[in-house]
């Protein structure tokens, strides 16, 4: 098991005026998969993601990766378990401007002091990975939305990390560079055998994954399994529950 | 609501903008205030006037300050109308029109000025009488200062700034104005592409300077410096400097900057990716501040070291030419008189003065022939060759001389090396004042030595004892005395005491002989017309420098701020990515380290060698003079780079 949460729990605000993000949740993945998290607005999903990220305290509960209790960690250890083991993928790209594109991916690797030769064979062979070979010499302003993002996956899969967080991935992209983007991230979850959680509220790009979390109130409130079926009967499944949930519309498309 | 309530909510919300255009204007009333409250001191008049004019200094020095002030007010105006883009934008947006805002802001920094006018004034008076005192002590004048304030600095402060702050509210209104509603909500960093850089460009930067560099320390016995004059020398240099500097920090930084990234063993390690690649992408955005600051500091270091210099040179330049005390000539049987009204004038005075050492030997008043000048001639000083081996053992020189019949040695005090070929070798005529120019009077020298004069007041001819015995008899035999008093510095008005007393023995000597024409030569005379010439220069220096320095430092400090604004959301990302907070600060560190150091570096290298040049000029070491300045000026500029590192982080971290 790579990750193990227990009872965890987020509260906001002091006395008076709290507000509960996260009630219980216990959540556990293993290497290997593919996981989704989905829910209305104000489910608490990405303070999930937060926590589980190490970039949020927990209010209440244990993080447990690698075995590592996380919550045991200072900050710099803190900084250090996310560069060396994690990887993270956000909605607005999050790329250096005055950094070029093969400058971006390279970013985490000359952090941790890799030697100048591997970090360049790394950064062409992932950027091949991602058909980004062409672009290397751009500024992330000169590159299209779903580029940008497709450099922001490299730069978390650079550094091989367990497991990689992805906050709503697709959601600036137009639905070509996202499927595009989903395609490529289920490339690498099956033969770079990369660890995936990815928080999303689009049906269509959590049909991508092998397990779906369902949040409702800051409590897991269904879970679904793909199993052995088609994405196509997947993403129908999804809507049901969503439905079930009573997400507001907008939230499903 | 109406404006004014919506100006104020506008002031508390924008705290720290205002913060720092209120604090640069009060610093600029108080600066310009405390500097025109020094001007019209009747003390600092009292204390100077008799020697320098005060006022034209003044008012030269006033201008410049004038001029900067506006300048920096003009600056920090724009600065702050600028960061406030968004706000506009938003005013905009909710229906307001663009007259109705820009009166709005205009009244706004109305009332900003007019309080950091009030505010200024009122802090200036408190700290005006501290400079005075500072320039009371500079000017080695014990005179107590009250506490006053002068009406017609406040006017003439209340004048300059309501024309300053008019035309900066004015511009503002203008500039409101010409503002597009789609570039307010424009996202302030502009997509920039690093400049490619040309290389003749930034080789181009060191030819100029190199050349800048060379002309000023050939020095202005070359032959380029006598072809061109000094005027046109000092502009042609000036010319190259500057604009070597300015190709310097445009394209010799960028082409360093991007050599360093293509050497990926540097780039790629560590966080240099961050910090060089912020530098690279900012360097544009930087240069044209960078360029004014280096060229302000080298302005400051050269006048702030040149003005410290000359104050600091002052005792020795004094006591170069007049390296006793006191010195006169006098008839043997006065010799008594003379020394008994100097001993109770510092009687009078306590114990502060003593005399620590008395010479005395014969010597003659006699007018010279001066061979480098065709006919001309001057009362020297004629003392025997004994004299001075005398005097030379008093004043531990090696030298001992033996002087044969009529050989003689001229002791020049405006010694010029080009005039041992007039002296060496040649003859001269010596004759008393008297009958100097008739025919057949006089007696000739052969001159076998010429040098300088290093232990008298005054050009002096070293003859033969026997010449000197024969001479003797021709002319009034007089005493030299070469008397030295304890902390002569401070003699003040016993100096003044002695003098007057001196001259009335002199009137009664000359009563009885005519030609007796001696003079006291005296130390503290020139020392105190020195200090107090280049007190006030290094008065002004400092003074001016000082207000240099905080300005850049200031500048820096909001460029970088403005800067910390733009890119936190970039330092966000890296928090998340995984760099520690200690590596952020570091790299941030970095970043404004280079800002900081480019100039200065620059500013330490231009004004190094002009002040070497002018060391040269007037032949005195001033390295230590200089490396005083300039620690000052390092310190307190280090400060100013400590203190937006701080700000700087806070401002990402928060």
């Amino acid at each position: 098991m790579l990750l193990n949460a227990k009872g965890l729990q987020k509260v906001y605000g002091r006395k008076g005026q709290m507000y509960t993000a996260i009630r219980a949740i216990d959540l556990s993945i293993d290497r290997g998969e593919f996981v989704g998290v989905m829910g209305p607005s104000g489910s608490g999903k990405t303070t999930l993601l937060n926590i589980m990220s190490t970039i949020d305290q927990p209010s209440g509960g244990t993080v447990e990766m690698n075995g590592q209790n996380i919550g045991a960690m200072n900050e710099k250890e803190l900084t250090m378990f996310r560069r060396n083991h994690l990887g993270f993928i956000f909605q607005d790209y999050n790329l250096l401007d005055t950094l070029t594109i093969e400058e971006n991916i390279a970013l985490p690797l000359t952090l941790s002091k890799v030697d100048v030769h591997e970090i360049e064979q790394r950064v062409h062979q992932t950027a091949e990975i991602l058909g980004l070979d062409e672009l290397l010499n751009k500024y992330p302003y000169e590159a299209s939305g779903g580029q940008q993002q497709r450099t922001a996956v490299a730069r978390a899969i650079i550094v091989k990390p367990d497991l990689i967080f992805a906050d709503e991935p697709t959601g600036a992209l137009d639905s070509k560079s996202a499927t595009t983007l989903l395609q490529m991230l289920t490339r690498l979850n099956e033969e770079e055998t990369a660890t995936l959680l990815m928080v999303t509220h689009d049906a269509f790009s959590a049909s991508y994954c092998h397990r779906i979390l369902f949040l409702k109130d800051g409590e897991i409130f269904t879970q679904l399994d793909r199993g052995r079926q088609s994405r196509k009967e997947f993403f129908q499944k999804i809507l049901d529950v969503l439905s079930a949930i009573g997400g507001e519309a907008s939230d499903l498309f | 609501m109406t404006f004014f309530k919506l100006a104020r909510r506008n002031m508390t919300r924008n705290f720290f903008h205002y913060f720092l255009y209120f604090g640069s204007m009060i610093f600029s009333v108080l600066i310009f205030f405390t500097f025109v409250s020094i001007q019209y001191n009747d003390k600092t008049q009292a204390a100077v006037s008799d020697y320098v004019k005060i006022s034209t200094v003044f008012q030269l020095a006033s201008i410049v300050l004038f001029i900067f002030v506006a300048l920096f007010i003009g600056y920090s105006n724009s600065f702050f109308i600028r960061s406030r883009k968004r706000e506009i934008g938003l005013y905009t947006l909710m229906g307001l029109q663009k007259k109705q805002i820009a009166r709005m802001f205009f009244c706004e920094n109305l009332f900003l000025g007019l309080l950091s006018l009030v505010v200024g004034i009122f802090i200036g008076m408190l700290l005006s009488k501290f400079f005075i005192m500072v320039l009371m002590k500079l000017l080695d004048s014990a005179v107590t200062v009250p506490f006053s304030i002068s009406l017609l600095a406040v006017l003439e402060t209340v004048i300059v700034f309501l024309v300053i702050i008019a035309i900066a509210s004015l511009y503002g209104y203008r500039l409101i104005y010409h503002i597009q509603l789609v570039a307010l909500f424009h996202d302030e960093k502009k997509k920039e592409r690093i400049p490619k850089v040309p290389v003749i460009q930034a080789a181009a930067s060191l030819l100029f300077i190199g050349v800048g560099y060379w002309v000023v320390l050939l020095g202005p016995n070359s032959v380029i410096w006598k072809n061109l004059g000094f005027s046109k020398g000092a502009f042609l240099i000036l010319l190259c400097v500057i604009i070597g500097t300015i190709l310097m920090i445009r394209f010799l930084t960028a082409f360093f900057i991007n050599n360093m990234k293509k050497r990926k063993r540097i780039y790629y390690k560590g966080t240099n990716i961050i910090g060089i690649s912020q530098l690279s992408y900012r360097i544009r955005a930087n240069a044209r501040i960078l360029i004014v600051i280096a060229i302000m500091s080298s302005v400051t270091l050269v006048s702030v070291g040149a003005s410290y210099s000359f104050y600091y040179m002052v005792g020795e330049w004094a006591k170069n030419s007049f390296p006793h005390t006191y010195e006169y000539l006098i008839p043997a049987e006065y010799q008594k008189s003379a020394e008994s009204l100097l001993r109770d004038t510092l009687r009078s005075e306590g114990k502060r003065h003593k005399i620590t050492s008395r010479a005395s030997v014969p010597a003659l008043q006699l007018e010279v022939e001066l061979l480098e000048l065709d006919g001309g001639a001057a009362e020297f000083y004629v003392i025997s060759n004994s004299s001075y081996n005398e005097l030379a053992a008093r004043y531990e020189k090696n030298d001992r001389i033996q002087l044969n019949e009529n050989e003689a040695i001229m002791l020049a005090k405006f010694y010029k090396k080009e005039f041992n070929r007039s002296y060496m070798g040649h003859n001269g005529k010596l004759a008393s004042i008297e009958s100097y120019g008739k025919r057949g009077k006089g007696t000739t020298v052969h001159y076998i030595g010429y040098k300088r004069v290093n232990f008298s007041c005054s050009d002096t001819v070293v003859v033969s004892d026997t010449l000197f015995k024969k001479l003797s008899k021709t002319s009034n035999p007089l005493m030299l005395e070469q008397i030295d008093v304890s902390d002569q510095e401070h003699l003040g008005k016993s100096d003044d005491q002695f003098k007057n007393a001196m001259t009335h023995l002199e009137k009664n000597i000359k009563g009885k002989n005519g030609y007796y024409d001696a003079g006291v030569f005296s130390f503290y005379g020139i020392y105190h017309d020195l200090v107090v010439a280049y007190g006030l220069m290094m008065f002004l220096g400092a003074f001016l420098g000082l207000v240099f320095l905080f300005a850049t430092g200031s500048i820096i400090y909001f460029k970088q701020l403005n800067g910390a604004a733009q890119e936190k959301t970039q330092y966000t990302i890296l928090r998340k990515i995984g760099l520690t907070n200690m590596e952020i600060r570091g790299t941030i560190a970095k970043q404004i380290g280079f800002i900081f150091a480019l100039p200065f570096v620059v500013g330490v290298a231009h004004s190094s060698v002009a002040l070497l040049a002018l060391s040269r000029m007037i032949e005195s070491n001033l390295i230590v003079p200089v490396v005083i300045c300039m620690g000052i000026y390092a310190f307190i500029y280090f400060i100013y780079y400590l203190y937006t590192v701080r700000a700087y982080s806070k401002m990402v971290e928060s």
